[in-house]
């Protein structure tokens, strides 16, 4: 390049045709850049003709890309929609990437507006959306507010009788604020001790700031268990609200807490803060959001990045009140003073009236004796009633000295008996006429005797003390002695005086001892067991006795009653004196008893024997014989004495007495009575009642009796009883009592009914795997509620045979598994589908497990186990071996790697498969029988295959049919034909892959494969 | 003043609360665990430069991961996760444990303390298991509450990492 070249200026025109290019000055520009190419070229610029395709052709090299790309965005920036499109792709990221203070500014007024516009529109769809948001502002506020005024309440209730309380109204009243204000202005002393600024997301502390002297432990980690705790406090109560703890309080201390978006500010305050506080604490906070929001979004622990934030909490920590000490208010009190010194004077004198007044009714109340029931003053008159005992003080005779004018004062006085024990002292010293040797006293309000009586005033004063103890004073008499144990010993000397058979000789009192002595027949009445009637002490009692033998005839009688052993037709009194003998008695007894009668004539009375007749034994045995027949159930057929030997014979029913024993007493020798007797039923009703008592077992419900030679029988029985008995009455009408039994109530049908259900429901009870839970008897009907298990008895075929009618009977049963191991057994033998290797058994209450099975089926048992364990019931399948599968294995593995091959289109085997099907077939029985003893079940799958060649559905129909016939061969071969399945699988599983363009096909893949399964 | 939340997670008894007893600064007793299910201490590690505070989030220990209170980690820049050494199992929860955090929270700087180290004839984590989780880049310390053997080691890294 060795020329340069001045540019060519472009001339400022439009363009000359609609393609909008400067021929002209493009003309030009070409040839500069020719001549800037070669300096040789001389090419002029010759004008340029109106129109050049060439020139167009350049333009669409040159910038053909760039006006397609122009039309495109102009086409977009004119279509509005496509802009809309466009713009709104990009909208969010360029938001998002905008300036924060530039976009608000910018978005703010069209913001507002369309707020604005919204609310005019529908006022209702910014209230949905901003409710969350308002509600637990508005609610909170509302919350302090109210909590504001109740403070306020309660502080001017508080004041409002006190001096401070006039004072503060005063102030209220100069100043023109409300009194409850400044009411809470001078009573709510609080001192913000602590102020914590925490970061909400992590907790950690952003600032603490403490008040002077106020002390706390390390603020770092007191925000972050503080923050902990409002997390476990919205976690555990499932607290949705974006707000922390509001407040915590602890005795005088409280902790406030405002949150908000960033950080929670809270404020440890101790005493009574104002509600208002709440706002200075959410102002601070609002502040500091204000000034560092951003930094305290990013807060990461470097509390560097939020330098200031404490001078802001710093105007917290200075907020406090104390009360000032208030003057001593002399004003009032001297004013106060005035009026109560006023009314002192104005009041003294009716005052001193009514003084004196009550000084002598409490002087009258002072009084024993006086009961004051009503007293009044009115007009300057004293009024009284009440009641005196006669014995107490007059009332009158008070009046002196009390300075109350008699002659003012109305009394009305009924007279009582007053119970104070002084007025019943009196009385009784009045009623009792205690001797000299007897002292009553009044001792802490009893009253108490002392001193020596004799028994008959202490009655007298117990009788007084019994009839005092209703409401009186008690009446002591336990300290007076009894002074007439002598009296008593004599009572009790003249009392032995009059006994027979006791002759008192001497007796004598000597320092409160008796002495005692004389004769006593031992027949006499113990003279000690009369002592202890008459209250002498028997420790200070000295007897001395001497035996004798009274000859009073009482004695005698008694003596020769032992001695002579009357017999019982023998009978011995005292008749005047005498002793007199009467009835019959045997020669031996009467010569006895002459002696005896010989023996006494001696100063003894008199013993008359004359009235015993001598009886001989003839007579005795008659007395016998006829006493006999008067017996029932005993009928004396013959009776004969023949040479000293008496004979008799007869009936007697069993349940008749005895003859032998009716013989003792009749003192007919026994040796010489020869007796026969037949047994029978005696018929008399008193034999047949005791035969139907022993025979039909009446119930207690019945009574049988004989009335008028009938046995009746009452009350009530159940019918079966009463069939029986009308049973026995039958037997009985041939020729015995009538046993009448229509006096018998049959017990209801409905008794009965309810023994059978009773009897029912026992049987259920009895059942195991059937709990009764309730049972009741209902208008006839029957209701029965209860458990069972579906493996226990069904309750409606206990029914039968119950006799209970299976119509009447209501019954709920829930279903229940019994853990009865019975019943365990049972479901886990349905449930767990032992092998037949297996055994369940009971053994001690547990379920013990024997056998082999497949690990499997050890598997699912001992997880029955676990389970059952838990409900108490102990499956031991500590005794399960594993079965032994791996001969079995061998054995599937030979099995299932055994194919049977076809020709080409053949569905029969050819005759060289013979072999291998024999093989197979043997294979298969001797799988199939160790797997039974193993206790599953084999079961083998026969597959047929084809090769490709030909249709599908022509293959897979031979397929099919290829496995039917090695099953039809195997069955023949013995193998049952319940073991073996059939499927075709046509050409979709081949042994090998087939070659696209064999056209004979693959041999191996025409086959017969077989799967062992086992079940 | 430059402060972390950490949250020591780890399963029952793995021994997170005698690891903090002795080595760290604490005004709260053990109630809180068992109370609010969560115990605050502090452990100041210096670095030449500066000093950082670990606010340590002593959780109470769950074997059952579904009543963990994944809401107190909220904020947490690291975790100290604690396996007791005789137990395998609990390294299975302490790993399920962060899956929870970090499915919640986002990846995070953690240590994993093997803990217990002293009761070597129990121990029951092959090493080569722990070869593996540090080839995974891991921070792994066998530490013994008894001895204090790595437990300061253990939190000076741990601070290193989130201070950065």
């Amino acid at each position: 390049m060795t020329s340069s070249v001045d540019p060519i200026s472009l001339p400022q025109r439009p363009a000359s045709n609609d393609t909008g290019i400067d021929r002209e000055a493009l003309a030009r520009l070409l040839v500069e850049i020719a001549r800037n190419v070669d300096p040789d070229n001389h090419a002029l610029y010759e004008g340029v003709p109106a129109a050049d395709h060439r020139l167009e052709r350049l333009r669409q090299l040159l910038v053909g890309g760039e006006i397609s790309e122009l039309s495109r965005v102009t086409h977009l920036l004119d279509e509005p929609e496509q802009l809309a499109a466009a713009v709104g792709n990009v909208l969010p990221d360029a938001t998002a990437r905008a300036s924060h203070m530039q976009l608000g500014e910018a978005l703010a007024p069209a913001v507002e507006r369309a707020a604005q516009r919204s609310i005019q529109k529908n006022p209702h769809i910014l209230t949905d959306i901003l409710y969350p948001v308002f509600l637990p502002a508005i609610r909170k506020s509302i919350g302090e507010k109210i909590d504001q005024t109740f403070q306020s309440l309660n502080e001017s209730l508080r004041h409002i009788f006190t001096w401070h309380g006039l004072k503060w109204r005063f102030e209220a009243w100069r100043t023109g604020t409300s009194f409850s204000e400044v009411v809470l202005k001078h009573s709510l002393v609080y001192r913000v001790e602590h102020v914590f600024l925490i970061s909400r997301r992590s907790g950690l502390l952003i600032a603490h700031v403490t008040a002077e002297n106020a002390t706390s432990e390390d603020p770092q980690l007191i925000s972050s268990m503080l923050s902990a705790i409002q997390d476990f406090v919205k976690d555990s109560f499932n607290e949705k609200e974006n707000s922390g703890l509001d407040t915590i309080r602890f005795g005088e201390l409280r902790l406030w807490s405002e949150v908000g978006p960033f950080a929670t500010l809270v404020a440890v305050i101790r005493g009574n803060p104002p509600e208002e506080l709440h706002d200075v604490i959410r102002d601070a906070l609002l502040r500091i959001h204000d000034e560092s929001s951003q930094a305290l979004e990013e807060f990461d622990g470097d509390t560097s990045q939020l330098p200031g934030v404490e001078t802001q909490l710093q105007t917290c920590v200075e907020l406090q009140h104390t009360d000032s000490k208030e003057g001593f208010p002399w004003l009032v009190v001297t004013a106060a003073l005035l009026i109560v010194t006023a009314a002192g004077a104005w009041f003294f004198l009716s005052w001193q009236a009514g003084q004196r007044w009550q000084t002598y009714l409490s002087r009258l109340a002072t009084q024993p004796g006086i009961v004051v029931s009503e007293q009044k003053i009115g007009g300057g008159q004293f009024y009284i009633a009440g009641l005196r005992d006669p014995l107490a003080v007059d009332p009158q005779s008070l009046l002196p000295g009390t300075e109350v004018d008699p002659a003012r004062v109305h009394s009305d006085w009924q007279f009582y008996q007053s119970l104070e024990p002084e007025f019943v002292l009196k009385r009784l010293t009045a009623s009792l006429a205690p001797p000299g040797s007897v002292r009553l006293s009044v001792v802490d309000g009893r009253i108490v005797a002392e001193g020596e009586a004799t028994t008959t005033w202490i009655n007298r004063a117990r009788t007084a003390a019994q009839q005092l103890s209703a409401g009186g004073p008690v009446f002591d008499i336990s300290g007076v002695r009894d002074v007439s144990a002598e009296e008593r010993w004599q009572a009790y000397v003249s009392r032995l005086a009059t006994q027979p058979g006791i002759i008192v000789a001497d007796q004598t009192v000597r320092d409160g001892q008796f002495y005692i002595a004389g004769l006593r027949d031992p027949l006499a009445t113990d003279p000690h067991s009369l002592l202890a009637e008459t209250q002498v002490d028997p420790a200070r009692v000295h007897a001395s006795w001497q035996f004798y033998q009274s000859l009073e005839p009482q004695f005698v009688l008694k003596r020769l009653t032992a001695s002579l052993a009357p017999p019982d037709s023998v009978r011995l009194s005292v008749v005047d004196d005498r002793i007199v003998a009467a009835g019959e008695a045997t020669t031996a007894w009467i010569n006895r008893a002459r002696t005896a009668a010989q023996q006494l004539s001696a100063g003894g009375p008199v013993f008359d024997i004359s009235g015993v007749r001598d009886v001989s034994p003839e007579e005795r045995w008659q007395a016998y014989v006829s006493r006999l027949e008067k017996q029932p159930g005993i009928i004396v057929a013959q009776q004969n004495v023949r040479d000293g030997q008496f004979y008799i014979t007869g009936l007697r029913d069993p349940l008749a007495v005895d003859p032998q024993l009716l013989l003792a007493g009749t003192q007919v020798d026994p040796a010489r009575v020869h007796a026969s007797w037949q047994f029978y039923q005696s018929l008399e009703p008193v034999f047949v009642l005791k035969r139907l008592t022993a025979s039909l077992y009446p119930p207690d419900t019945v009574r049988l009796s004989i009335v008028n030679d009938r046995i009746v029988a009452e009350g009530e029985a159940p019918d079966t009883w009463i069939d029986r008995a009308r049973a026995a009455a039958r037997q009985l009408s041939v020729g015995g009592p009538k046993f009448d039994i229509s006096k018998v109530r049959d017990v209801s049908p409905d008794a009965r009914a309810a023994e059978h259900w009773q009897y029912y429901v026992s049987r259920l009870e009895a059942q195991p795997g059937i709990i009764v839970a309730q049972q009741t008897e209902r208008g006839g009907h029957f209701y029965i509620s209860g458990l069972r298990d579906p493996l226990a008895a069904d309750p409606q075929a206990l029914l039968s045979g119950t006799g209970v009618d299976p119509a009447r009977v209501h019954s709920q049963w829930q279903f229940y598994q019994s853990l009865d191991p019975k019943f365990v057994v049972k479901r886990l033998t349905a449930s767990l589908s032992p092998p037949k290797s297996v055994q369940l058994s009971i053994i001690q209450g547990r379920i013990v497990v024997v056998g082999e099975a497949p690990a499997g089926w050890i598997g699912r048992a001992q997880a029955a186990a676990d389970q059952l364990s838990a409900d108490g019931v102990i499956l031991d399948v500590s005794q399960l071996r594993e079965l032994n599968l791996a001969e079995l294995n061998h054995l599937r593995e030979a099995i299932q790697t055994t194919d049977i091959f076809f020709s080409s289109g053949k569905v029969v085997p050819g005759p060289e498969q013979a072999p291998v099907l024999d093989r197979l077939a043997d294979q298969l029985k001797e799988f199939a029988e160790n797997a039974r003893k193993a206790g599953v079940t084999a079961r083998f799958m026969l597959t047929g295959h084809s090769d490709t060649t030909g249709r599908e559905t022509a293959n897979a129909s031979i397929s099919a049919a290829r496995a039917e016939t090695v099953r039809a061969l195997l069955n023949k071969r013995g193998v049952a034909p319940e073991l073996l399945q059939v499927r075709g699988a046509g050409t979709f599983e081949p042994a090998v892959p087939e070659n696209e363009n064999s056209r004979t096909g693959n041999s191996t893949n025409r086959r017969v494969s077989v799967t062992v399964s086992l079940e | 003043m430059l402060q972390k939340k950490i949250c020591m997670l780890g399963g029952f008894a793995v021994g997170k609360t005698s690891l903090v007893r002795r080595f760290v600064q604490s005004i709260f007793s053990e109630n809180y665990l068992t109370t609010v299910g969560v115990k605050i201490d502090k452990k100041s590690v210096a670095f030449p430069d500066k000093t950082v505070d670990l606010i340590l989030w002593d959780l109470a220990g769950e074997d059952d991961i579904g009543s963990f209170r994944v809401s107190y980690v909220r904020g947490a820049t690291g975790l100290v996760l604690v396996v007791d050494g005789t137990r395998p199992a609990t390294l299975a929860v302490a790993l399920t444990l962060r899956e929870r955090v970090e499915a919640e929270f986002g990846a995070m700087p953690f240590v994993l303390l093997f803990n217990k180290s002293d009761l070597t004839d129990r121990w029951a984590i092959p090493d080569g298991e722990i070869d593996e989780l540090k080839q995974r880049g891991w921070q792994i310390y066998l530490t013994s509450a008894l001895s204090g053997e790595h437990v300061d080691d253990a939190f000076r890294q741990l601070a290193s990492m989130v201070a950065k």
